[in-house]
């Protein structure tokens, strides 16, 4: 039940995601000229300034995964994992909800270390996706997470800060190569401290609240992460970047990820906004309104109706601090 | 200007904190006076880098008894500082348990003051330092938003105490049957209803406001950061909200007239020692001043020492506004390394304001219907502040 109603809020949410990516690509009025030509070199260091955006599966599950038919799903005709179907929720996207298979990106073995306790966690929150994903509701995204979202993000590196700007909600890193106090409050997106190994821009970060998971698929951390970033130029148009991420509440041990990073080398490239909290709000608030606004949807094969409700008592809270 | 208080007093306590121990700086006040020359990059471009804000407070418009005074006089300033810090902390109420007296909870006990700026307005030109008379049209479509909101207030205590928040309506216990309508024009302030999402103000709904960021009760903060042809600018405009935008520079055109953003399309160039910024390509969606998708930007950013920069601002939009008018606010550098500055705007994340508000409404709609409650549209959810601060620069 609680499937249903929310189905169409993925429609919205995929869409969304879908058009921002074609309204970037169909800004193809001629340039007067390249992308402002950049120096090899910032201050004697290799220079990352640009607009880049991971192309892989991370964002769908950092662990290496077969292809499967949506992000929820359900029992299919037989009992087995392996042949399960959409669940409502996703149905009417078809094919196109589907999630694409990856080698993953977590190196070694391929698993990420958790202590059984947080594995029970981990699965419950893929279970709950709909419900539990900060991204459905448009919440920060998170480091590393911000870095693999399919959405582009723009580096403008100086001598002593090394400043992040995600199109993503408006997200925002500062990599601070000089000396800075930390933040007053636990933080989403971490506080950078970052320092040059030769070439290598290797970045501290700590301060992290609880609430960013790692992906769809349910990945997650406690207040305890420290993470060690670790960004390489490999040519001019990739970085390779990795991350060692620390968190003795949730892992038995430390583990890392890594993935290139490619520069989005289009003349014309510029970052738009991707302000989703707007387009978030149906999904979020809908059950709100006075009058239901998202009620039914008619295709020639499907009829979905939505029912709204709302979460009674505390649950009502508990869901926007999830 | 209205605010967005739930969530972030922290905001406004590091503001505060902050603002206390720099409070000595003076302004330079005028203008742009020959930099230093060691004020470049390595790269050799202009140096506009670090944390800024306007240290002083400073109204937009000057009032009319200034005429064409530009700058207050040292007494002036210091009468102006004596009668506002009176008002700091100051915990003035209405008759408690009144509707009033709830909604002026954010009275200046919440508000920080920070000292009186150099200039009687932001406005520059005109020189009477008030915004240009609004076109006709315009003039139409703000009386027509004005009257949707009155309707809505019409049958609630604020209205039938005449407070200044009523101006221009009057009082009728019959709710209007406008309450069923839309506004004239896309909502972007909050109203005497909450529907949907769409009633709240665009803060309520963590849409900050963007451009001309001007700093509101607390004042805002930005972030820059360059590296050879490129700039990024970070806002912390308070309450935990905050927003940023990356300058093209390499003198491609504007973004096609069919895409529209919250923060608009930002174009830079540098003219000498200045950063010029034009910005277009708003939403509809967005709001100053009653300019919407035609506001078009000219800001001039010049370093005028190692701790001051000057920003200017011209504003056109010959929908709304019969001429062009500017604007000119001193900005002055802050601690890097206390970079007391809030780089996470986490609204979104903690917004129990929106649906706190949506449920409210929805709960007294059944208790209406259940024969336990007033009428909704007696209620006033909608008014704050109203009645009880004063302004000394009015």
């Amino acid at each position: 039940m609680r499937g249903r109603f929310l189905l169409s809020m993925i429609v919205v949410a995929i869409f969304a995601a879908a058009i921002g990516a074609v309204v970037t690509m169909s800004v193809t009025q001629t340039p007067v000229q390249a992308q402002a030509a950049q120096p090899a070199a910032i201050d004697g260091k290799a220079n990352f300034s640009g607009i880049w955006q991971a192309n892989n599966e991370a964002n769908w599950d950092l662990e290496a995964h077969a292809a499967r038919p949506a992000a929820v799903t359900q029992q299919g005709a037989y009992p087995y994992d392996y042949a399960r179907v959409p669940a409502a929720p996703v149905l009417a996207l078809g094919a196109a909800g589907a999630v694409p298979g990856s080698l993953g990106v977590v190196q070694g073995d391929g698993q990420i270390p958790y202590k059984p306790e947080a594995l029970a966690i981990k699965q419950q929150n893929a279970a709950n996706w709909i419900d539990r994903d900060p991204e459905l509701k448009c919440y920060l995204p998170g480091t590393p997470r911000a870095m693999y979202l399919p959405h582009p993000f723009q580096i403008t590196q100086s001598t002593n800060k090394v400043h992040l700007a995600f199109a993503y909600s408006n997200t925002a890193r500062t990599i601070h190569l000089d000396q800075v106090e930390g933040p007053p409050d636990n933080t989403w997106m971490g506080h950078s401290v970052g320092r040059w190994e030769g070439d290598t821009l290797v970045v501290d970060v700590t301060n992290f609240n609880d609430r960013a998971w790692f992906d769809r698929a349910g990945n997650f951390h406690s207040d305890a992460l420290h993470l060690t970033e670790r960004f390489t130029l490999k040519s001019p148009d990739v970085i390779w970047y990795e991350v060692t991420i620390e968190d003795p509440n949730v892992y038995t041990r430390p583990w890392t990820i890594a993935m290139p990073l490619y520069r989005r080398a289009e003349p014309n490239m510029q970052l738009l906004e991707f302000r989703c909290n707007e387009f978030a709000e149906e999904f979020m608030y809908g059950n709100l309104r006075k009058e239901q606004l998202v009620k039914r949807w008619e295709g020639e094969t499907m009829t979905i109706d939505i029912t709204r409700k709302v979460p009674p008592g505390d649950a009502f809270y508990e869901y926007y601090s999830k | 200007m209205r605010n967005r208080f739930p969530g972030s007093m922290i905001g406004v306590a590091i503001a505060a904190v902050a603002i206390g121990v720099v409070v000595s700086v003076s302004v330079t006040g005028t203008s742009a006076q020959a930099p230093a020359q060691a004020l470049k990059t390595p790269w050799g471009e202009p140096d506009l880098q670090g944390i800024w804000t306007d240290e002083t407070t400073t109204p937009l418009q000057r009032a009319p008894r200034y005429a064409s005074q530009e700058f207050f006089t040292e007494e002036q300033r210091a009468e102006l500082d004596k009668q506002r810090s009176e008002l700091l902390g100051r915990n003035k109420r209405v008759e408690r348990g009144t509707e009033l007296d709830v909604a002026g909870a954010y009275n200046a006990e919440f508000v920080s003051v920070k000292r009186t700026g150099a200039r009687t307005s932001m406005v520059v030109d005109p020189p009477n330092g008030r915004m240009p008379p609004r076109t006709p049209e315009a003039d139409k479509i703000m009386a027509a938003d004005r009257e949707f909101r009155l309707a809505l207030l019409q049958s609630t205590e604020t209205c039938k105490n005449k407070s200044v928040a009523c101006n221009g309506g009057k009082y009728d216990p019959k709710p209007s049957a406008r309450r069923t309508e839309l506004p004239p024009r896309y909502n972007t302030a909050r109203m005497n209803r909450f529907d949907g999402p769409e009633d709240g103000a665009l803060p309520d709904r963590c849409l900050t406001l963007g451009l001309p960021e001007f700093g509101a009760n607390a004042g805002s903060f930005r972030r820059i950061v360059q590296t050879p042809g490129g700039i990024s600018i970070f806002y912390d405009v308070g309450q935990g909200q905050g927003w940023q935008r990356n300058i093209i520079m390499d003198g491609r055109p504007h973004l096609p007239a069919n895409i529209r953003q919250w923060y608009g399309d930002s174009r830079g160039r540098w003219e000498g020692n200045t950063l010029v910024i034009d910005v277009t390509n708003f939403s509809p969606k967005t709001d100053f001043q009653g300019s919407r998708e035609n506001l078009h930007l000219v800001e001039r950013w010049t370093r005028t020492g190692p701790d001051t920069l000057a920003y200017e601002v011209t504003i056109e939009d010959p929908t709304v506004w019969t001429r062009a008018w500017a604007t000119k606010q001193d900005f002055t550098l802050q601690n890097g390394k206390e970079n007391r500055i809030y780089y996470e705007p986490r609204c979104n994340e903690g917004n129990y304001g929106l649906p706190g508000l949506m449920r409210g409404a929805r709960t007294e709609e059944r208790a209406f219907a259940d024969g336990q409650g007033p009428h909704p549209a007696t209620k006033d959810i909608a008014t704050d502040f109203v009645g009880v601060e004063d302004n000394p620069f009015e």
